[in-house]
């Protein structure tokens, strides 16, 4: 499908992940046991045929390109289009509100400009989603509209999301914190590039605002479409929401959807040896990634790559990311244990009912 | 214009390991799955790459095609390089004809041109079909300080194994006096790991003298180093002290794979600082049930077991579903064990399901380790 790009609005910070988020961005939190959140919308646009992507990264970029490379994991590191890295402007990213920042597409117009395809594709990095383009695109394309965007029915009162009022299929307003069972935006959209370049050059004094704060105004001049989507769909935003949507993946309807092997979610290659499991292990309703080594209890947890839990341990309805060791008689329950943290022998960590985070 | 590699390696990954019976059926045996997420050759072309030799020729021959796309452009062994990198050498035609490699010897005879495209010093020629980590740099130097020909490396067997094996016998500075392939009444315990450095002059003299003799069969073992050895060439072996084992047969395969469970392996897939590389898998992490148990085992990612898992390789993509129980036994990659089924000392081919219900395999040690191959169905 090479009449559409991607474009990745990576460049989005919230302080609702606290320290999650203090080394590394919104898109490049690990997710899933080996995978970045980034890899959603990577992933489902390489999935969707879309060959030319353009990431926008954060400030904070390290963790992102350190992740992304040229693209080869997502097959990306072509001669013809491919994984475009483009940058992100420095200020203005922490509105809270601020998916679209203008400034950040205005920075890189060339890269826009110089496309020949008719249709963008944009998409923020904190959507955990196993979304198809293709039929958004194709209903794009059909109904003729100027916009279309994504939305879903809420599932809890929003604090971050934009609510959408829909009318027979056109998106008439916006309104803040859409409650539950409202529409809500899911932060991706279809639009034809002629109109976005317009909108960059019509709104470039006040480049600082979101791109729908700018358009709002003009929803009944523009024809834009609401498209709803009936998938597992989950916006991250606060540690909270990161803890109960990454333990949603326990449930394998929800697994099976998210990493299906036919349009498989792709993520940086890191060589591990397959889980070991020794004896006195006992592991229970838990994802466990390639490299780790159990000789513990794993209840209702999930494991990232080359995790240690030793004899005795028990982990609990928690989170261990990467490298992280419980050691002997150590007890996890309840937190989000930060890369390489290493919980003492016979040591004791409980969480409360809110996700508490622990630094490696 | 090709730089220069004074130092390459030639894989031969052409052999069928008929005695691997059904899992050998439709793949070269260095394209069989081992150890929850390699495959055989993955040792051999990891042990290049981590001996920073960046040029490989891997010459393939029996069934080839999964081998091949496998092998792509080398990049999970970091060998997608501009310079060298990995190069797939199947038998082709000349304007003389074409023909079969028909030996090891002959396979390398047959492309004496790639070689030479790199002017390489010497040549290190590899098997397929080894488990084993070995820096090739250190036999390298082996071979430069005895000012060498060829250098063979070696490791003592007990002497129950050496009648399947090339034996040979050292002086005490290393120099091979006797080479006996396959003898019935070994001298010595000293067996061939049938990795060779040659010089490449003296490689590319002895398989062209080779290739004009209508009597030879074209092979390292049974030919090339037997020649060399009578013509006085400095023949030398390298002692290699570690873990390497032939996986060619059923029992090995499944002894082998058994004791990658121990906790303290003989030989260890988890070492950091000599990865074994291999193709990466896209798959989530394996999940593991709320009635699922499992101990004493390896498991690969995107595995789902809701059954119950004792001393086993579950390989990446399998499932173990309600009430089953795999115990002993080493399930290849994508294989279903259904509701209630028993998979006892067992090896299950790659794709395969043992049906509900079915007990496949058996506890006695008397019955021979139950094997079935790829895409099979146990019912």
């Amino acid at each position: 499908m090479d009449r559409v790009i991607g474009l990745i609005a990576a460049n989005y910070e919230t302080k609702g992940l606290g320290e999650l988020t203090e080394e590394r961005t919104v898109a490049s939190l690990p997710y899933g046991g080996k995978y970045r959140v980034v890899d959603f919308p990577m992933s489902n646009m390489v999935n969707s045929g879309i060959k030319t992507i353009g990431l926008i990264t954060p400030y904070k970029y390290r963790s992102i390109i350190d992740h992304v490379g040229a693209g080869k994991a997502w097959d990306l590191d072509r001669k013809n289009g491919g994984l475009f890295v483009l940058p992100g402007s420095v200020f203005g990213v922490h509105s809270e509100n601020s998916h679209f920042l203008l400034r950040d597409l205005r920075r890189n117009l060339v890269f826009l400009e110089r496309s020949p395809a008719p249709y963008i594709l944009v998409s923020s990095a904190n959507v955990i989603s196993h979304m198809d383009y293709r039929p958004l695109i194709q209903e794009h394309i059909k109904s003729g509209a100027d916009i279309t965007m994504v939305y879903n029915t809420a599932d809890r009162d929003e604090t971050y999301r934009v609510g959408l009022n829909v009318e027979n299929g056109r998106v008439t307003s916006f309104k803040p914190q859409p409650r539950k069972y409202e529409e809500a935006f899911l932060d991706t959209f279809v639009i034809t590039r002629e109109l976005l370049l317009k909108v960059l050059e019509w709104y470039s004094a006040i480049d600082y605002l979101d791109f729908f704060e700018a358009i709002e105004g003009d929803l009944d001049k523009m024809d834009v479409r609401g498209y709803k989507y009936e998938g597992y769909a989950r916006a991250v935003f606060t540690s909270s929401d990161y803890f109960d949507y990454s333990m949603e993946i326990l449930n394998l309807d929800v697994a099976n959807e998210l990493f299906s092997r036919e349009r498989p979610l792709s993520t940086k290659a890191v060589e591990e040896a397959p889980a070991k499991y020794l004896e006195g292990a006992k592991v229970r309703n838990s994802m466990v990634t390639a490299g780790s080594l159990i000789e513990g209890e794993v209840d209702h947890s999930i494991l990232f790559r080359g995790v240690h839990v030793c004899k005795g341990a028990r982990v609990r309805n928690s989170i261990i990311m990467q490298r992280c060791v419980i050691e002997e008689g150590a007890v996890v329950e309840n937190v989000i244990l930060d890369k390489s943290a290493v919980v003492k022998a016979g040591s004791v960590i409980k969480g409360t009912g809110e996700a508490t985070v622990i630094m490696g | 214009m090709v730089n220069k590699k004074p130092f390459i390696a030639m894989l031969l990954a052409g052999g069928q390991g008929s005695r691997l019976g059904a899992l050998t059926k439709h793949i070269a045996k260095p394209a069989v799955s081992f150890g929850g997420k390699y495959r055989i050759i993955d040792f051999a072309l990891s042990n290049c790459a981590n001996s920073h030799i960046d040029t490989v020729g891997v010459l393939t021959q029996y069934r080839p095609y999964l081998l091949n796309t496998y092998i792509g452009t080398g990049s999970s062994w970091d060998l997608d390089s501009h310079d060298g990198g990995v190069a797939i050498l199947p038998p082709y035609a000349t304007e003389t004809g074409g023909q079969w490699y028909a030996g090891t010897a002959d396979a390398i005879y047959q492309n004496l041109d790639y070689i030479n495209l790199y002017d390489p010093d010497y040549v290190i020629i590899l098997s397929g079909d080894h488990i084993y980590r070995m820096d090739y740099r250190k036999m390298l130097r082996t071979h430069m300080e005895n000012n060498a020909d060829l250098t063979i490396a070696v490791m003592t067997v007990p002497w129950e194994e050496a009648p399947r094996l090339g034996i040979l016998a050292a002086d005490e500075t290393g120099r091979i006096y006797d080479f006996e392939e396959k003898p019935k009444q070994p001298k010595s315990n000293l067996a061939s790991m049938g990795i060779y450095i040659f010089s490449k002059k003296v490689l590319e003299e002895s398989l062209i003298a080779d290739s004009r003799d209508p009597d030879s069969e074209h092979d390292f073992g049974k030919n090339i180093i037997p020649t060399l050895l009578g013509q006085g060439k400095r023949l030398f072996v390298h002692r290699f002290e570690g873990f390497w084992k032939d996986v060619g047969t059923i029992p090995s395969f499944h002894e082998t794979s058994m004791d990658l469970l121990e906790a303290e392996p003989q030989f260890d897939l988890r070492g950091q600082d000599f990865p074994i590389l291999t193709q990466d898998d896209s798959l989530p992490p394996h999940y593991v049930g709320p009635n699922g148990s499992v101990e004493r085992s390896f498991v690969g990612n995107g595995s789902i077991i809701l059954g119950d898992v004792r001393h086993s390789i579950i390989s990446n993509g399998s499932t173990v579903q309600e009430g089953a129980e795999v115990v002993d036994s080493i399930l290849l990659p994508d294989v279903t064990v259904e509701k209630g089924a028993k998979v006892v000392r067992a090896i299950v081919g790659e794709g395969a399901t043992v049906k509900a219900g079915v007990t496949f395999g058996s506890a006695d040690l008397n019955v021979p380790i139950a094997v079935v191959g790829d895409d099979a169905v146990v019912e």
